[in-house]
């Protein structure tokens, strides 16, 4: 009896986790190569980075679907392992992951930009490498900023859509996400169980966009007198 | 021993220095935004100037000309921040300890407990940057930045933080800490009685190049120049001509007074008649005097501003018809009760002793 509504919350939860460990990681890596980089194309590639939160899930599906079409480059490639992404569980996962992507690197590089320059400055009269200092000082000094980070991008993950559709297609219990899931039960008409799918999705994003907001405030409280002695004094 | 020389430009700046620091306190004196903490920045290679060489002891850190630029890790410098910068999420031991990683944790606890003693804060140890008062927190920061041994120090305003009282016992304690650190010290601030009483040496910043780089006996007794004059105190600069000279005496025609003041030439100044040359008196070294005697000159006071244990008074000479030049006097102490002839006119001493001599052109 449940399980019309288990089958779909499953491929969200798997999806979304792995989703947001990629991003996560792929996000701090994009932020900490562009604070640094200072060349000529740094304009381009924030663009790029930051250009599927403005595409419609369309254009982002229609193009994923050239890419790895059985004719695109990718698509070519992932043949010669004679796999493929098209309607498969891990197409969900590279859909979230690029539409969670530009809130996690936006976030996050706001956080690092944020770090009084003069302690990154002192890192370095103290002997550390580029590395050490991003380490133990740029990184342990945004975390609020990178957590807050990983939640957007964890509830952007979730809601994700359109593009899913598209690349992963709708299999039961395989691509069927809960947002995918909603959609088809109110094509079919049956009202109940859309709306349950609704609640479902609606509570988690709210639980995580609360528990965000909580942590938020507790950091401001506790923090307080150590991010602004260090920055300011 | 450091040596430095190198030019930077940024839009409407430019910095054009030259400065050797042979194992003793130097300090940078000059108003914000003169060049100053660039020049910290270059020698820490924080920046990286646009052309130059900056060597420090037999070692090239920079060099324009072959292409050499040691990233600030390897520099060997210590470098304290005007804001001190210690890192906020770590305690004063990891603080400290954060330029030793690379060494044993038995060496490196050592250190830390060695330093500690000396900045006199064993039991705060385990306290984070927030949890210390300002004081505490810049002696953290020298502990810091001294910890991995630099074999130069430098040090961007530590005290612009901190009120007067407290600037007072610091000082006195960094004084203390010289004792305990071995090498080149560069030490910028912009008041010049603090520059004095913690540097050696003293050079003049201004405007991105350095009026005046000497003894900080010389720099407050005889001004190169009318910039190094006015940073090192000396407010009140008139114009004039050489009339007399002889020897080490002078006579000088001022213009605005119309009349010579006799100086005391320096021994190594040559003077001859007709030179153009502006002299300098500190506003309390002019006294006031209520008859003419050799060097008085007769003014009017014009306005006094008191202050809690000062008085400015401010005069002009009765020659001076067009009021080019107010002469500013300090009177230091609780004494309210000068002479009343301070009021009206009076004649104000320029003591020869006290007179500075800044040849012209």
């Amino acid at each position: 009896m449940l399980e019309p509504f288990l089958l779909p919350l499953g491929v969200s939860i798997r999806t979304v986790l792995v989703a947001t460990v990629i991003t996560f990681s792929l996000g701090i890596a994009a932020a900490r190569m562009m604070v640094n980089y200072k060349g000529r194309f740094s304009s381009l590639i924030d663009g790029l980075f930051l250009l599927p939160i403005v595409l419609p899930p369309t254009v982002i599906g229609f193009g994923l679907l050239l890419l790895f079409g059985n004719r695109g480059p990718l698509g070519k490639l992932l043949a010669l392992f004679d796999t493929t992404l098209i309607f498969s569980w891990p197409a969900t996962v590279v859909t979230a992951v690029i539409v969670a992507f530009p809130l996690m690197y936006m976030t996050t590089r706001g956080g690092f930009e944020q770090v009084d320059p003069n302690l990154e400055n002192a890192a370095r009269t103290l002997g550390a490498g580029e590395w050490r200092l991003f380490w133990t000082v740029t990184l342990p000094l945004s975390w609020p900023t990178v957590l807050a980070a990983t939640i957007l991008s964890f509830t952007r993950a979730l809601g994700e859509f359109g593009a899913t559709l598209m690349l992963a297609g709708n299999l039961p219990g395989k691509t069927t996400t809960l947002p995918v899931a909603i959609y088809f039960r109110l094509q079919a008409g049956q009202m109940r169980d859309a709306l349950i799918l609704t609640v479902i999705v609606f509570l988690f994003a709210l639980a995580s966009l609360a528990l965000l907001a909580y942590w938020k405030k507790k950091a401001r409280q506790n923090g307080r007198g150590k991010q602004v002695a260090g920055n300011q004094r | 021993m450091l040596e430095i020389s190198v030019k930077h430009s940024l839009p409407g700046f430019r910095l054009d220095i030259n400065l050797t620091v042979n194992g003793e306190i130097v300090s940078i004196l000059g108003p914000s935004g003169s060049g100053k903490t660039m020049t910290l920045y270059c020698i820490a290679g924080l920046i990286r100037p646009d052309e130059g060489l900056i060597k420090l002891n037999k070692e090239v850190l920079f060099s324009s000309e072959n292409k050499i630029f040691i990233a600030p890790r390897h520099r060997k410098i210590g470098f304290v921040f005007q804001n001190y910068a210690l890192f906020p999420h770590l305690t004063v031991a990891d603080n400290i300890a954060y330029g030793l990683s690379g060494q044993s944790v038995p060496a490196i606890n050592k250190k830390v407990a060695e330093l500690l003693e000396v900045i006199n804060i064993p039991a705060l140890k385990n306290r984070y940057p927030a949890e210390l008062s300002s004081g505490q927190q810049q002696r953290v920061a020298l502990a810091r930045a001294i910890a991995p041994e630099p074999e130069a120090l430098l040090l961007d305003e530590p005290f612009s933080a901190l009120d007067t009282y407290r600037k007072e016992r610091l000082e006195y304690e960094l004084l203390s800490l010289y004792r305990y650190y071995k090498g080149d010290i560069l030490f910028v601030t912009h008041d010049l009685e603090q520059g004095f009483k913690l540097g050696k040496q003293i050079a003049i910043y201004d405007n991105g190049k350095i009026a005046q780089y000497a003894d900080k006996h010389k720099v407050i007794s005889c001004p190169a120049n009318r910039t190094a004059a006015r940073l090192a105190g000396f407010k009140n600069l008139v114009e004039g001509r050489v009339a007399i000279s002889r020897g080490n005496t002078a006579e000088v025609f001022i213009p605005e007074f119309d009349q010579n003041l006799a100086v005391i030439t320096p021994a190594s100044m040559k003077l001859v008649a007709g030179q153009p040359v502006m002299i300098g008196i500190r506003p309390e070294h002019l006294a006031a005097a209520g008859q003419p005697k050799n060097n008085t000159v007769r003014c009017r006071l014009e306005r006094k501003v008191s202050g809690v244990t000062t008085l400015h008074l401010y005069y002009h000479a009765l020659k001076d018809h067009q009021k080019r030049y107010s002469l500013e006097r300090l009177c230091l102490g609780f004494d309210r009760n000068y002479p009343d002839y301070e009021e009206s006119n009076c004649y104000l001493y320029f003591n020869p002793q006290h007179l500075a001599i800044i040849p012209l052109g």
